[in-house]
């Protein structure tokens, strides 16, 4: 029995069954808003301690993407970074193979 | 698993950057030595890297109704050890606490802590234990990815529950609330993330099985066990 692609195929269902189980969590929940883990930590800090959340000041100061839009922009602007450095690496990996 | 800016007491900070600091010191140190020894082991560190910049990004929704991202800290794991990762992780913390105000710098050694140290160390016991025994080098990879992920929030609790005890139940209690919304959020991500880890190390074995040999990542006779069983 050939393994060729075996690991594509599981990666493969290990997707659709994530994605399954994000629909399944969607319809099933009631109103489930998927925001941030570090959001609902936050909140629980709020809960444990007491102090409402806005009481919470930064030790040090922190520059604040102005727009979601611009925060998703950053985020997409880090994953080019990790694609480049990835692509470009595969890429001359695969150039050495064929020069060899 | 971003602890935000102000959300830390002063004294935890501190805490959480004294046991960064020596680990990233030494994972510099690692770094030099490495590179200066193997010049062809860059390209790999920039493969490891660069997922860890990806999987880092992704924002991914989850069973519990919140969303997390996974870490993406196996592959730099196995192939360079905990201490060059925790550099990795400090430069994509950084990115992102002053950028994106996600964590902060006064968080940044705890957030170091959990991402870059102690998730990876959990991953590297693992893989030490399994490097030489007759397991696949795929399920190898899969259990350092998803565990390295996992007690990366598994940290970030620990490190909550022992800043903001419960007021009854005292930092048990606190520590499982903290891993209801952490950690099991994070499940299905960490096998997400540890498939497809898996297959990407299939394609590093693929294209260049020598830099894994000599870099003593795994042995001759494991890789070239990989390899025929890909042909």
């Amino acid at each position: 029995m050939s393994f060729k692609y075996t690991l594509e195929i599981i990666t493969i269902i290990a997707i659709l069954g994530f994605c399954a189980l994000f629909l399944c969590t969607n319809s099933t929940m009631n109103g489930p808003v998927f925001a941030g883990s570090d959001s609902a930590g936050s909140g629980l800090i709020a809960r444990l301690s007491g102090i409402p959340l806005e009481n919470f000041k930064p030790l040090i100061s922190q520059w604040h993407p102005p727009s979601g839009e611009i925060e998703s922009c950053l985020f997409a602007f880090q994953a080019a970074v990790g694609g480049l450095m990835v692509g470009g690496v595969f890429g001359f990996w695969i150039g050495q193979k064929k020069k060899a | 698993m971003h602890i935000m800016e102000g959300f830390l007491p002063w004294q935890w900070c501190l805490v959480w950057w004294i046991v960064a600091i020596p680990c990233l010191m030494l994972g510099i140190y690692q770094l030099k030595k490495i590179l200066a020894k193997d010049r062809e082991a860059l390209p790999l560190l920039g493969v490891t890297g660069g997922f860890i910049f990806i999987l880092s990004s992704l924002k991914l929704p989850s069973v519990t109704g919140s969303s997390s991202h996974p870490t993406g800290t196996g592959l730099s794991t196995i192939s360079f050890g905990p201490w060059i990762t925790a550099v990795v992780c400090a430069i994509v913390l950084l990115f992102q606490s002053l950028f994106l105000a996600h964590g902060g710098l006064s968080t940044l050694g705890a957030n170091i802590v959990s991402m870059g140290i102690v998730g990876p160390l959990v991953g590297y016991s693992v893989y030490r234990l399994l490097r030489n025994t007759p397991v696949n080098i795929y399920i190898t990879v899969f259990l350092v990815t998803a565990l390295a992920d996992i007690f990366t929030y598994v940290t970030t609790s620990l490190e909550l529950a022992l800043a903001y005890p419960a007021e009854t139940g005292g930092f048990f209690s606190s520590f499982i609330l903290f891993l209801g919304i952490f950690a099991v959020t994070q499940i299905p991500l960490a096998i997400v993330e540890g498939v497809v880890l898996a297959l990407v190390f299939k394609y590093i074995i693929a294209l260049k099985p020598d830099i894994l040999i000599r870099l003593n990542i795994f042995s001759e006779e494991k890789i070239n066990k990989a390899r025929n069983e890909q042909s």
